[in-house]
Parts: structure tokens; sequence; C-alpha cells
């Protein structure tokens, strides 16, 4: 058995900045992750984080912006914590080491973002992600603190009706082990990898996300997800909003800037929903590009500011799609990009299950609420990382480790389990995933509706029977793939599941959740939050949104 | 059909084994993996995450030069020649290769050890670069006033604060290759980004410098561009490696 006083569960911005504070608060923490932490999707962020450092800019403005952007669907309490604290949260990374681009006055320079009423997103050229999480990263080899990287968690377990450990993998020797803790935070990300078209990391598959449920604990707002609007063509890389908010035209194939017929106000800098329901429509209805997409065209904005600006999407369509943004426009389509809801957590990052913490994309706080804007994801990440190391290390105070039994049960479940998803023929992993992705893509992706919903829900169960009889035939020890591929897979479908129930429950459209059946907003039934527990089937209730200054008015831009 | 010669080795058995991947527009090396390890052999192993070269997990040698996967065009590699000579001799003794095809040689990333297949021990290059305390010193409390730092610095640091740590350049670099307590290129040129950054304590920069003005340090290159010539983020090591010692000279004079 290994012991912590505190255990973070994945490597990325929201783990790290978690594991730092619990660290300088005195704390025993260690950090388990299933690749090295600077390999997390983190570092693929772009564009910026948002922070009201402009004198004429407001925490109070940002709070609106972020609201409105959510639909009202955002808890108002937490939006103004992540809002109130960001300037603090930004300058400290600054002073960590951040290599932020800067104004002329050597001060962090901002850019305007999509839903944005000011130009307060910082960034690092376009390759924000990775300069914070390079950052965070040596700040805790600064701290010395313990990682078991390449670990992956199969297991919370529960005693008492606390969170009380996990059980892992050891992914080198396919070994497990028994990790006991007085408090847990969860930090692993989202779930892009189950949608077809996904700008996430192939190692993005929601598997934290799946444990939190699988334990009981309840998922919300699952049903609110984001597409992107603008992912490269073929591999569904992420083209930065950055690229609008530095001057970026989009044009369908008439080479009209079509936008002007859904938000004549904000254009290309409307919020995600809006933009991506927009291109997609120009697809569906003809006026894309053979194949299905639109441009995003750079070229009057000249090498320079591209050069300084946006080297990486440069790079990027060079690299894989053979396109110089300087000379051509780039070939663009909608790609599924961040969940919204996520395991449902408070103010501080706590779940309803007394020591488990969840923050970051898999957590549901709920800052986003209907739809994130652009910036805001990274700026979560630190605000509530940082706030749950706290709460995590005065809640440990409190309470005595548990004796161990139930982990060591556990633990000895988790080795049979394991055993036994050995064998000889029963189904393939790829094909399972590759029909969920499809599913997803088609009927629970930008446009949905009840027809599709119900379809897809079907395919759904019939997926999860099969995945049931899903054997792993590799008997290798050292970085068994196939196992780990049936191991996560059984999360993805859960998810799935989940997502589509949700969609299909919420009869109305709210940001990200767009039906064709449902076109308006209806607050009057629809102003809540599902969530989503663990029976059967996902058994959905529903919970009240923390209304705060901001009450709800039709969003227009 | 292109067929993937790839280097395995499962403890001390080390053998070539080809596959034939079915090729479609646009495919990238790591793709081309992911199908043999997804429909024909799913003990085949190599690290991934974002597939966007700009994680860094996926470095390995396609044929014979150290790349990241994902950033690598089937197209671009598949009829490529191979100068080296020892190319051959692992081929003749690999029987099931097809001469018709089209191939593309895959082997582990080098000058670190083989843990399976196309996975190495990148402890041994995090403990190299972890070695020089690679991190900002704040001692006073954060997050209250930012630091002023002129534009044109910050481009200066970008260059090398774009390393995303992959460990081509290591695998490229003869110094390494030679001498397992070398720094490295990745090591060095973060050395050179934290001196500087004015964020820097000035004892820390000092620190920094002394303990590279070694025969593991900066006296230990070739000065041959080999890392830089393979930096997938065209961070330059060797431009950094020559400052520094440039530096401790004037200070020895």
């Amino acid at each position: 058995m290994i012991d912590h006083d505190i255990i973070v569960i994945g490597g990325g911005l929201a783990g790290l900045r978690a594991a730092i504070e619990a660290y300088q608060l005195g704390a025993d923490v260690a950090i388990i992750s299933k690749v090295y932490p600077i390999r997390s999707h983190s570092g693929a962020a772009q564009g910026g984080i948002n922070a009201s450092l402009g004198f004429d800019d407001s925490w109070e403005a940002h709070a609106f912006d972020t609201v409105k952007g959510s639909d009202y669907l955002a808890d108002q309490d937490t939006v103004d914590v992540l809002c109130k604290e960001a300037s603090e949260r930004v300058i400290e990374m600054e002073n960590w080491g951040c290599n932020f681009s800067r104004q002329e006055n050597g001060k962090i320079a901002q850019r305007p973002f999509g839903g944005a009423g000011f130009p307060r997103t910082c960034f690092a050229g376009d390759r924000t992600g990775h300069n914070l999480l390079h950052t965070l990263y040596e700040q805790v080899l600064k701290c010395n603190i313990k990682i078991y990287s390449e670990w992956l968690v199969t297991k919370l377990v529960i005693d008492k009706g606390r969170c009380a450990g996990c059980i892992a993998m050891n992914m080198a020797d396919s070994k497990l082990g028994a990790f006991r803790s007085k408090a847990i935070i969860l930090a692993t990300g989202g779930y892009g990898r189950i949608y077809q078209r996904s700008t996430n990391a192939m190692i993005n598959r929601g598997f934290g996300i799946s444990l939190a449920y699988m334990a009981g604990v309840a998922l919300e707002d699952m049903e609110f997800v984001q597409f992107h609007p603008t992912t490269l063509l073929g591999t569904n890389i992420l083209i930065t909003e950055g690229a609008r908010g530095e001057g970026g035209y989009l044009f369908n194939k008439d080479h009209e800037r079509f936008m002007s017929n859904y938000a004549k106000d904000s254009m290309e800098l409307a919020p995600r929903d809006i933009v991506a329901r927009s291109i997609q429509k120009e697809i569906d209805e003809g006026r894309g590009f053979p194949g299905g997409y639109v441009h995003v065209d750079l070229t009057h904005l000249g090498k320079d500011v591209i050069n300084e600006r946006l080297p990486g999407i440069r790079q990027i369509s060079i690299d894989f799609a053979g396109i110089d943004p300087v000379k051509e426009p780039i070939p663009v389509q909608p790609g599924q990009h961040y969940s919204m809801g996520g395991v449902s957590s408070d103010i501080n990052g706590r779940t309803p299950m007394p020591g488990l913490y969840a923050v970051g994309e898999c957590a549901c706080i709920s800052v986003h609420g209907a739809n994130r804007l652009g910036g805001n994801s990274l700026l979560d990440t630190v605000v509530f990382g940082r706030r749950a190391g706290i709460d995590a290390v005065d809640y440990i105070k409190l309470i005595q480790k548990a004796d161990g039994d139930k982990l060591i049960e556990a633990f000895r479940q988790e080795e049979g389990r394991l055993q036994g998803m050995f064998g000889g023929e029963g189904g393939n992993f790829a094909s399972i995933r590759d029909e969920l992705q499809q599913i997803m893509q088609e009927h629970v992706g930008i446009f949905r509706n009840r027809k599709g919903l119900e379809h897809a829900l079907d395919e759904i169960r019939k997926l999860k029977k099969r995945a049931a009889k899903l054997r792993v035939q590799s008997k290798v020890k050292v970085f068994n793939f196939e196992l780990i591929n049936a191991l996560e897979l059984q999360g993805m479908l859960e998810l799935g599941h989940i997502i589509t129930i949700g969609a299909l429950a919420r009869e109305e459209s709210r940001g990200a959740h767009y039906r064709t059946d449902y076109l308006e907003r209806d607050d009057g039934h629809w102003l809540k939050h599902t969530l989503a527990y663990k029976d059967v089937e996902p058994r959905l209730e529903y919970k009240e949104v923390n209304i705060g200054r901001f009450t709800p008015q039709r969003r227009e831009y | 059909m292109v067929q993937l010669t790839i280097r395995r080795q499962d403890g001390n058995t080390i053998w070539y084994e080809t596959f034939d991947v079915e090729e479609k527009p646009g495919m990238t090396v790591l793709e081309a993996l992911f199908q043999i390890q997804e429909k024909q052999d799913g003990s085949l192993c190599f690290r991934y995450s974002c597939r966007g070269a700009v994680c860094g997990s996926c470095a390995m040698l396609i044929n014979r030069k150290p790349v990241l996967a994902c950033r690598t065009q089937l197209s671009a590699v598949k009829s490529e020649v191979i100068l080296e000579s020892e190319k051959e001799e692992i081929l003749l003794k690999h029987s099931s290769k097809d001469e018709s095809k089209e191939d593309v040689l895959v082997e582990p990333l080098p000058n670190l050890r083989v843990i399976r297949d196309l996975i190495v021990d990148m402890d041994h290059f995090y403990r190299l670069v972890n070695s020089i305390e690679p991190w900002i010193h704040v001692s006073e409390k954060t997050g209250y006033e930012e630091n002023i730092i002129e534009p044109s610095m910050q481009i200066q640091i970008e260059k090398y604060t774009n390393c995303i740590l992959c460990a081509t350049c290591h695998g490229n670099c003869p110094a390494a290759a030679r001498d397992d307590k070398y720094l490295g290129p990745a090591a060095l040129a973060k050395v050179w980004r934290f001196c500087l950054d004015p964020r820097s304590r000035r004892e820390d920069v000092d620190k920094l410098t002394s303990q590279v003005n070694s025969k593991e340090g900066v006296w230990g290159c070739d000065v041959v561009y080999k890392c830089v010539a393979v930096c997938p983020k065209k961070v330059p090591p060797t431009t950094a490696i020559l400052k520094m010692r440039e530096n401790t000279k004037s200070k020895s004079d």
C-alpha cells in the first residue's frame, strides 16, 4: 500500500496547480498521471488565458461576458470567483516564468477573443498552454513533488461514504498499486475522443470522469459539449480563436463573409457555439467547399503579424495540411473541443463525495454553463486547481486515514477484473470505438433532435453489450496498450450514454446544446443543471442554477 | 500498401518485423502505427498523446532520422533512400520484406535505453534536464506585480521556451551517444533560457553558468549542429552553447 495525504490524478494545468498549492501548505501530496505531465493536453491550448488586467476593464465585465456566453447556465457565485481571482493567477504564472507575449511597454499583452467585450486574453504567441504547462511543471520540480508517471488509475475507492484512495496500474509492468489517501483531487481532463472529429489529444478519453461516475458521484451538465468553429480539415487540429482575434476572416465557397448573416455586430468574434453552428449551417446548405469546410483567411494580416502572433498556426497548417496561411486561406470545419459538463463540484472543487475533488475540464464547477468562452478554460484550471489544493489541505486535517481493509479488498477485486479481461476472441477495441465516435458525431453533435438521439441511445446500448465481451489477446506486461484501450473504452461508452440521455431529456436549445426540434431557450422549464447518477441506465436529476447579479436575458451578439 | 519495418524488442530479444499498412491521404507515421496496433498486433507499443506536434511524446527514428512520428507524413518518407550500409544488413536478415513495396524503417530513439519496442527510457533524459534545476526562484509572494519585460527579450526567450522536451536532439547528438553524463542539447538550451530571463536571480544565473562550464556541459558539445537540424520546434541549442562558451571565456579573461 502506498500512502499520501493528498493524491492528485492528472498532470495537466489543474492537477499541477492543485499539487503546488497543497505542497506549499505543507501536505504530503503526490501526482498520478497516465502520461508524463508535460505530455498532457493542457499543452495544446493555443489562444490564451483571460484576466481583466486593463485599467479600463473590470472583473465584473469579465463576469458578465462569461455569464452571457454561458447562456445563463453558469453558477454566478463561481463565475465571480473565476473573474475576481484571474489577474492574481495570471500574474503569478508570469512571476513563475511564463513567457507571455508583451506590449511595447513591457507589460503582458492581451488580444480580443470571442464573446468578450474587451481584449482581455493574455497569451504566449499561440502556444499559451504549452508555456503555462512547462512553467507549472518547473515549479512542481522545484517543490520535488512525487510523480507517479505512466500510471493509470482504474478505480476510486470509497470507504464509509468517503473517498479513501484509488487503485492504479503501473503501465510499465501492468502491476496494480493500492494508494491510500485522505483526499483525491481529480484533474483528468476531457473526453473529446468519444467524437469522430475532435481537437483533443488521443489520450483524452474521459476516463477520470467515468471513474467518479462509477464511484457514485453525480456528473453535471454532460449534454453541453463545445464544438470549436475552426479545426483543421483532415486532422481536426485546433486553429485558435486567436486567428480570428488577430483579424482573420471566415469565408464560404462564394467568398462571402457569412458571419454577417448570423452575428452582425460580433462577426467572427461571436461566441463559439454561434460561430460553430453558422459554419455547420453554411456547409449543410451547400455553401461550404466540397468535403465540408470553409476558409479562415489570414493572408491580409501579412507575414510579420502571422509569424509573431500565430507562428504555431502557420507551422500546423504547413505540417498537417500543406498550406501556408501567409499565402492561402486555411480549410477549417467545426470539431468537438471541450466539455462544459463534468464531475459535479463546487466553488472549492469539492464534489458531493467527501474527500473527492474535481477541477479543470473533468469538473463542472459550473463556470462555463452551456457554452464556454475562449480563454476561460486555462483560467479555470489555475483558479480552481489552487482553491481545491487549499480546501483539501484543510479537509485532511479533520480526518483520519481509512484503515485500509477496503482498499485491499478493492485491490483484489481490480486484480480479478483485469485478469478476466484477457482471453481469446471477443471483439475489437477499434471497431467499437469507431462506431461510438461516428454515432456521437452524427447524432449528438452540433445539431440534435429526438429521432437522432433515440437512435444514438439504442446504438450505444448495443455497443456496451459488445464491449462487455471484449477480450485482450496480448499478454505482454510492459506497456500493454490493448489492455489500456479495453479499460478506457468502457468509460468512453458510459460517457457517450450519459451525454446522449441528457441531450434527449433537455427539450430546449441553450448554448452548445441545440435541438432542431426545440429551437428556443426555455428558462421556465430548463434553467437548471442536469445531474446524472449511476444506475442500470444513467438516472437524471436536476438542480437549481445560482443566479446572481445578472438576470437571464435574450442572448444576442 | 506501404510497408513499415519496425524494430521490436522485448527484454533482450530484438527483431525486425514488417507490417503492411493501408495508406490514406495525409496519413502520418503515427497513424500507421495505430493501424498496426489496432488491427494487426496489439502488443506493439509506442508513446503518443497530442498527434499535433506539440506534446513531444512520439519521438522516434524514422528512416534513421529522429523525428516526431505524428509530424511525419507517410508519403514523405515511404520512398526515401537510406544511405547507411547497415540498413541492408538489417533488412537482409528479415525475410518477409517485399522488395517491390515502398518501405519505411521505424526504430526507437537512440542514446536512450529501450524499454520495449519503440518506448525508451525517458527518465534518463528528464534527469539530465532536471539536474540544472530548471525553474525561476520566487521568494516573495507571487501574483501581485508583473515583471516588465521588453518585447524583444520575450522573443529571444521564446526561441528556447518553444522546446517541448521530445528528446529528438538527444537522439541525434554525438556527444550524448558517447557520454551519458553529458547534459545534452535540451538541458543546455534550457540553461541559456534561464540565463536570458530577467526574472532569474543573479545568484542562480551564476550557479548555472559555473555548472555548465565543464566537459559535461558546454565544453562537451561537438558543435556539429545535429540537434538544431532535427528540432521540430526550431530551437537552436548549439547557438545557446556557443553563447555560454563565450560568456565563460570572457569571465575568465
